[in-house]
């Protein structure tokens, strides 16, 4: 791999590059899926590709491909790209002279190692565990586990080389007796420690418990939202307004705000590349600048803005370590890394009179990711009398803002879950629209 | 050899270009060429997958699929999968590209993008970016059986968005086409004026009133609609989450689940975004009928469905390198006879719901939700003020029975869908629908 990143990092600058950039990834995956209450089969991909960044005059060109044959001609190409555009005054250079922290929870030689045995195990306790209540059919699900070694080489002499392990388990099921209610259930770890009969388990109870469903008429509300429902909403609608590039190009609501107080003093939100275990945390980001520790929201007060190089060099301040790529086939963007919900728990559930309960949303995609303004369709809704949960509720939409909710943050959980990259408890909102 | 039932490879091979705009400098010039083949393997009921980068051996993935089903097989042995027989596709009718994006140089590309792009970038327009994007593929089909086809298809489109900020207050608008056409899409659509206009809805929206949400009759603009028969409809007639037990639509061929009004086509062989001469397991595609004049006709099949519940394989479609899944292509409510001004008169008071942010479906459930770019009160059949942050919820079934008049005014509109973590090219559409009730959303 080392010998393939230094070849087109050569070929990058002997076609013209200033200043070129190299990122390969290598993975393998192994997966099993289910349907209905089966496995279905098992897949096996291993994936290896190569990203070039070629830099002329500050104008960034990008080619990649997973030929490696190929490579010398996916190096020309990045270059030419870069020659084709005007210059870009707001380019300062590619990330030079990191001191990397070490980092621990990302590799697990078990998850590995794993035998197509073990994956088959783990796949038949979600599906046993959810069969284990009566009534119950797991439509679909699956089971992963993953290795991946990335390497970053660039020409001011940046080398990040990394490798990591993930596991993950999903089950989604239905009821196929009395009224019709779905639910799901997901883990998803870097180490070999998932409950997968748990997820089986709290899946098929969370359908059962949502039959005999009542209307609600509607009103403002105490909203308690799960971690499905609140990481769901939080990364289509707040984190696009901390993402530099946003606010640079005028799309963003928090331009201009920093240190204004914008959410419940008692709120505080981090981005941490460095958690140990968590999804997104590593040496390094996508480019190689060092992972750090981000205080977005320090007790309510706005503090930072997540930064990649470029929006960093434009505002004459340092990389959060927040560059971000999906994939060999892209350059990076601002991305979060593993995103931190803090806020004093409590027993929330039991703390709350009158109420409504969400455990997913659908559609939280088509919020105003700038406005942060959402409308979302709520399922496994449940009303909360006396600070239990009461009745299921039929159809539930709720909406509302996430600025506005953010200052209206009553309460949270003591149910810290790792949803990919966010970590977050329930989360209690005051005064929200529900329409029933 | 190959001691299982069934195996067939995918090989794929092809470029993509991009070119990103941001308020009207050059981003990023991408260029991505990659090659690689998919492989399945077939044992009694057991599925192996495999797929290989680059240089590949097509012998070695086989070999690794096979031993993986064969693994699989006797791990967790069920019930026989059949796979449906066909004859090898024949690929004709194809689209013809009349000018091969491959034959324009990058410069003139760029020079247009940014050309069109300008346009976009209007008084109190804050942000403006503009897409174009293009990709060549040549797609190569083998299984056990002797089935082989071959073809080749070019995409291109380009999408603009402006953002109008005014006092704190952030308004969108968007225009995107996409096609399986060359780039004769630039003859095809006028990209400057579609700059104009999403340029101009940004700048309505900033002076349009948050929705107050509730029960109320609706009208569905064409694109919104599509999105309707698409999220809906489209992902509840897939047989594969039909066989899951997780459709409403599940045991209802025959039956009459719609308004007599209502008939929809999903149909791979249009020339639309959703184009494929052939599925990714090598079927012939064919228009098919899903709802007829309110009677449920037919699902969406893959061979395997096909075989198990009965129907036409021909919609079985990956992205990439990944593992065919039961899809849609071009999905549409077929025209009826209303005009949209006696939809007006009809509906008295309600709402006017255009356009669309996106939808998501519960197809278990048959609940379904998504968000319109804009509407408009209607009063005493009036359009009268503008509303923004305006969804759409309900139940499939209900809506589908609440549809009083459909319009003769199809329209398609070209996006892509996901499933299963996979995004591919679909088109939806629709003329103007008049619903007598629908659950509506606000802030």
């Amino acid at each position: 791999m080392y010998d393939l990143a230094e070849k087109a990092l050569q070929a990058a600058i002997k076609y013209g590059a200033k200043e070129a950039e190299v990122y390969i990834v290598k993975s393998q995956k192994t997966s099993v899926n289910i349907q209905k209450d089966m496995i279905e089969g098992a897949k096996e991909n291993i994936t290896t590709g190569i990203g070039i960044r070629a830099i002329v005059d500050g104008a960034v060109g990008f080619s990649s491909t997973n030929i490696m044959s190929y490579i010398d001609e996916a190096a020309k190409n990045a270059v030419s790209s870069a020659k084709t555009q005007d210059a870009d005054p707001d380019w300062k250079k590619l990330p030079s002279n990191q001191k990397y922290p070490t980092v621990s929870g990302i590799l697990d030689r078990d998850i590995h190692n794993m035998e197509l045995d073990e994956c088959i195990g783990h796949t038949m306790e979600m599906i046993d565990a959810a069969r284990a209540t009566p009534g119950i059919i797991v439509t679909s699900g699956s089971f992963s586990r993953s290795h991946g070694e990335r390497l970053i080489l660039n020409s001011n002499g940046i080398e990040v080389s990394e490798e990591g392990t993930g596991i993950s388990g999903f089950v989604d099921v239905i009821t196929n007796e009395g009224e019709t209610s779905t639910a799901y259930d997901f883990a998803i770890s870097r180490k070999n420690d998932i409950d997968f009969a748990a997820i089986g388990k709290n899946a098929a109870e969370l359908a059962k418990k949502s039959q005999n469903t009542i209307s609600i008429e509607p009103h403002k509300t105490e909203v308690i939202i799960h971690p499905f429902a609140f990481s769901d909403l939080i990364e289509n609608t707040f984190i696009p307004s901390i993402d530099a590039d946003n606010v640079q190009k005028g799309r963003s609501n928090l331009i201009g705000r920093k240190d204004e107080i914008i959410a419940d003093e008692k709120l505080s939100i981090y981005d941490d590349g460095l958690l140990e275990g968590g999804i997104d945390t590593g040496i390094a980001d996508d480019e190689g600048v060092a992972s750090r520790k981000t205080t977005v929201i320090e007790n309510g007060a706005f503090r930072s803005y997540l930064y990649d190089t470029y929006t960093a060099g434009k505002d004459g301040v340092e990389s959060t370590g927040n560059a971000s790529r999906n994939s060999y086939l892209s350059t990076p963007s601002v991305g979060s890394r593993n995103f931190i919900i803090d806020f004093p728990s409590c027993d929330i559930v039991a703390d709350t009179d009158s109420g409504v309960y969400v455990n997913t949303v659908i559609g939280a995609h088509t919020a105003n990711s700038i406005s942060g303004d959402f409308s979302v369709e709520a399922r496994n809704a449940f009303t909360i009398k006396d600070g239990k949960l009461d009745k299921p509720i039929k159809s539930l939409m709720i909406s509302g803002n996430i600025f506005d909710m953010l200052k209206n943050i009553n309460g949270a959980g003591t149910d810290v879950r790792k949803v990919g990259g966010t970590i977050t408890p329930s989360i209690r909102v005051s005064d929200m629209s529900v329409v029933g | 050899m190959h001691s299982v039932d069934f195996f067939d490879t995918r090989i794929i091979e092809g470029t993509t270009t991009s070119i990103v705009l941001d308020n009207g400098k050059i981003e990023q010039i991408s260029v991505n060429f990659t090659k690689g083949a998919a492989v399945r393997a077939l044992k009694g009921g057991s599925w192996g997958f495999t797929s290989a980068d680059g240089d590949f051996d097509v012998e070695k993935a086989i070999r690794a699929a096979s031993e993986l089903a064969v693994s699989m097989n006797d791990k967790s042995p069920k019930e026989k999968v059949k796979m449906q027989d066909i004859a090898s596709p024949v690929v004709s009718n194809a689209p013809k590209v009349k000018k091969n994006p491959l034959d324009i140089s990058l410069e003139e590309k760029v020079s247009n993008l940014k050309e069109f792009g300008k346009h976009a970038k209007k008084e109190g327009i804050s942000s403006t970016s503009a897409v174009y994007s293009e990709s060549s593929y040549k797609v190569m089909y083998t299984d056990s059986t002797g089935v082989e086809g071959e073809y080749d298809v070019v995409r291109t489109g380009f999408a603009i968005s402006a953002v109008a900020s005014r006092e704190g207050l952030y308004q969108a608008g968007r225009e995107s086409r996409f096609g399986v056409t060359g780039y004769e899409i630039f003859d095809k659509y006028n990209a400057s004026e579609l700059a104009e206009e999403a340029a101009n809805s940004a700048l309505q929206l900033l002076d349009a009133k948050p929705a107050k949400g509730g029960n109320m009759p609706v009208i569905l603009d064409p694109e919104l609609a599509g999105v309707f028969a698409h999220e809906a409809v489209g992902h509840a007639s897939e047989a594969d989450l039909v066989l899951e037990g997780s459709s409403v639509l599940e045991n209802r061929i025959g039956e009459s689940i719609a308004s007599p009004l209502v008939t929809i086509i999903d149909d791979p062989t249009m020339h639309e975004y959703g184009y494929f001469p052939f599925d990714d397991e090598g079927s012939q595609t064919k228009k098919t009928t899903l709802i007829e004049n309110g009677v449920l006709k037919s699902y969406l099949h893959s061979r395997e469905t096909a075989a198990k519940l009965g129907g036409t394989p021909g919609h079985c479609r990956a992205q990439g390198h990944s593992r065919p899944i039961v899809r849609m292509s071009n999905t549409y409510i077929d025209n009826g006879n209303s005009k949209f001004e006696e939809m007006l008169e009809e509906i008295g008071n309600g709402m006017y719901l255009i356009g669309s942010r996106g939808g998501q479906v519960n197809t278990g459930e048959g609940v379904f939700q998504f968000n319109a770019e804009k509407g408009y009160l209607i009063e005493d059949g009036q359009l009268t003020t503008l509303i923004r942050d305006v969804s759409l919820s309900g139940k499939i079934l209900e809506i589908l029975n609440n549809v009083k008049m459909v319009g003769n005014d199809l329209k398609m509109n070209s996006g892509r869908c996901g499933k299963g973590g996979q995004l591919v090219p679909v088109t939806d559409g629709s003329p103007h629908l008049m619903i007598s009730e629908a659950m509506v959303g606000g802030a």
